[in-house]
């Protein structure tokens, strides 16, 4: 997780290096460490330093790491050429390097040559099956290829064996939400809640996907969770929402039947109230739509 | 107690210099010769890796129960510690020991080899070096009084009671110079220097730990642990926060 700090120490060294006030070493180095996606600006001012041959030497050892950023982020640029540049220079460096050839890999990709890339990558998995990146890189290719369902068999090999990594399990759940197979899903945001119990967004999306499932017993835990997002993320507009619709569904499913719901009445009303004030701190043109909406809700 | 010995300073030139940078150029040479001997890095058996993300899930189960509906919670439990697959569970015949482990599979057993001829042949060929040429020198004298419980530390190889603690025998001084050049090995050979004995001997140590035993202890600890829901609880909290906003 990138804190907020850390975003604005990167922001204004991007802002620095853009003017052109020095200090790209260490934006590069930042933007490395953090694992961020700025891939335009790594592409221009990390090629800047490897094209000019006494700031490339001064960096010692390090210039093959940023051999490896620039080609990656040229290969997320689509510059293929520079990025081949790159791994000429890495590979005249390292022959026979996996991570060399992890690079020639990702650049098949990069050029849209499916059945190449997958052969490069199963290779290296026969080499090394524990390499991570490997891994993700198919299931990468499955998606961009479009086919969720592969990308899919492929991140279930994956978890099987290293189940403990929790960005795969959200990856997966988004998949199976995209394929309306919520209860995948439900399983996948449980998986997530348990290895980050204090992430408010898994707790959001879980009530997202249990609200969609429906059903009483659905319902009645989504509106849980979306009460756990306001409480541990402050106010989010969405679960805000969430808590009046769950609120109107269980109501119509149960007609008033159930003595628990008049307690969490309050809850509701007080969501109703948190938007109308949000609105129209933010959106006062939108206020009618808003209280037309919540009024349909029969709050 | 036996008056100021005055050291020759030839022993200093011959024994306590040559004898520090014999065990410096030693350790460097074994250093690289480890790295020979290495070779391409072995791969981890993946039933370890599995077991050791599996401890990890379980823990993070553990850990996070109560944040999951008890449905969701009793399926988990029931799939990480049935009697029959469960993934905690490990099969009586299958725990096996590190020892078998060993016999089973001849690269580790050959690593193991590598590992300790490259500590053991050095270490004794210099001990024997030096107990043969410089035994019952006194190389050193450390410049501040000592009590007589370090005698054993600092003079080792000469029985003399008499002899002030604070004078330091040749083959005290090589001992020291073993596990004391550490800091200088990892500052000039880089931090993950091979030669980094003391370390090596507690691995050698904590070889016997066993990950079926971990394994067995994850799921005890799953097994008596009781769901508590947490989420009933959010919603009054809930209420508050919005409160407080709303006022």
């Amino acid at each position: 997780m990138v804190t907020r700090r850390e975003e604005e120490e990167v922001n204004r060294l991007e802002n620095q290096v853009e003017n052109g006030g020095g200090g790209v070493w260490e934006y590069l180095c930042l933007v490395h460490k953090l694992k961020l996606r700025r891939s335009d600006m790594v592409l221009k001012h990390g090629l800047s330093i490897l094209n000019d041959k006494k700031k490339r030497s001064a960096l010692g050892p390090e210039e093959w790491t940023l051999y490896e950023q620039v080609a990656v982020a040229a290969m997320d640029c689509q510059s293929n050429d520079a990025a081949k540049d790159c791994i000429k220079v890495l590979q005249r460096k390292f022959p026979g390097s996996k991570r060399v050839g992890r690079l020639e890999a990702m650049l098949l990709e990069a050029r849209g040559l499916w059945s190449e890339a997958e052969n490069a990558y199963s290779s290296l998995l026969e080499e090394n099956p524990f390499d991570q990146v490997v891994h993700k890189r198919r299931v990468a290719m499955a998606k961009a290829q479009g086919n969720t369902s592969a990308a899919i068999d492929w991140l279930n090999k994956y978890l099987d064996l290293f189940m403990a990594d929790h960005e795969a399990w959200r990856e997966l759940a988004e998949i199976y939400v995209s394929l309306q197979m919520y209860k995948q899903a439900v399983f996948c945001y449980e998986e997530l809640i348990l290895s980050q119990p204090t992430v408010p967004l898994h707790h959001l999306a879980y009530a997202d996907v249990l609200y969609t499932l429906g059903g009483l017993e659905n319902l009645q835990t989504a509106k849980k969770y979306y009460a756990s997002t306001i409480d541990s993320g402050g106010k989010s507009t969405r679960a805000l929402f969430g808590i009046c619709l769950c609120t109107s569904a269980i109501g119509q499913l149960t007609k008033g039947r159930n003595k628990e719901d008049k307690d969490s009445l309050e809850l509701q009303s007080l969501s109703a109230m948190a938007l109308e004030k949000d609105y129209k701190q933010r959106a006062p043109s939108k206020v009618s739509v808003l209280s037309s909406t919540l009024r349909s809700l029969k709050i | 107690m036996a008056e100021d010995l005055v050291l020759d300073t030839a022993i200093r030139d011959w024994v306590l210099i040559p004898l520090s940078v014999v065990m410096v150029l030693i350790g460097v040479l074994r250093f690289f010769v480890s790295k020979l001997m290495k070779g391409s890095s072995q791969l981890p058996d993946p039933k370890i890796v599995k077991e050791g993300q599996v401890i990890i899930r379980a823990r993070n189960l553990r850990a996070g129960a109560n944040y999951i509906p008890a449905k969701s919670f009793r399926a988990r439990k029931a799939y990480y510690s049935n009697e029959e697959n469960g993934l905690l569970h490990v099969p009586k015949g299958e725990a096996q020991n590190p020892q078998a482990q060993m016999f089973s599979d001849p690269n580790m057993a050959m690593d193991m080899m590598k590992k300790n001829l490259s500590m053991i042949i050095p270490q004794t060929l210099t001990f024997a070096w030096v107990n043969f040429f410089f035994s019952g020198f006194v190389a050193a004298k450390i410049p501040f009084p000592l009590t007589q419980r370090f005698r054993a530390m600092l003079q080792n190889g000469i029985d003399l009671s008499t002899v002030d603690v604070s004078y330091v025998s040749s083959r005290s001084w090589y001992f020291l110079n073993l596990f004391g050049l550490r800091g200088l090995f990892s500052l000039i050979l880089g931090e993950e220097n091979a030669t980094d004995d003391t370390q090596r001997m507690m691995q050698m140590s904590g070889f016997g730990m066993d990950p079926s035993k971990t394994l067995g202890a994850e799921k005890d600890g799953l097994d008596i642990i009781q769901h508590d829901w947490a989420l009933p609880k959010f919603e009054q909290r809930a209420e508050a926060v919005l409160r407080k906003l709303v006022k």
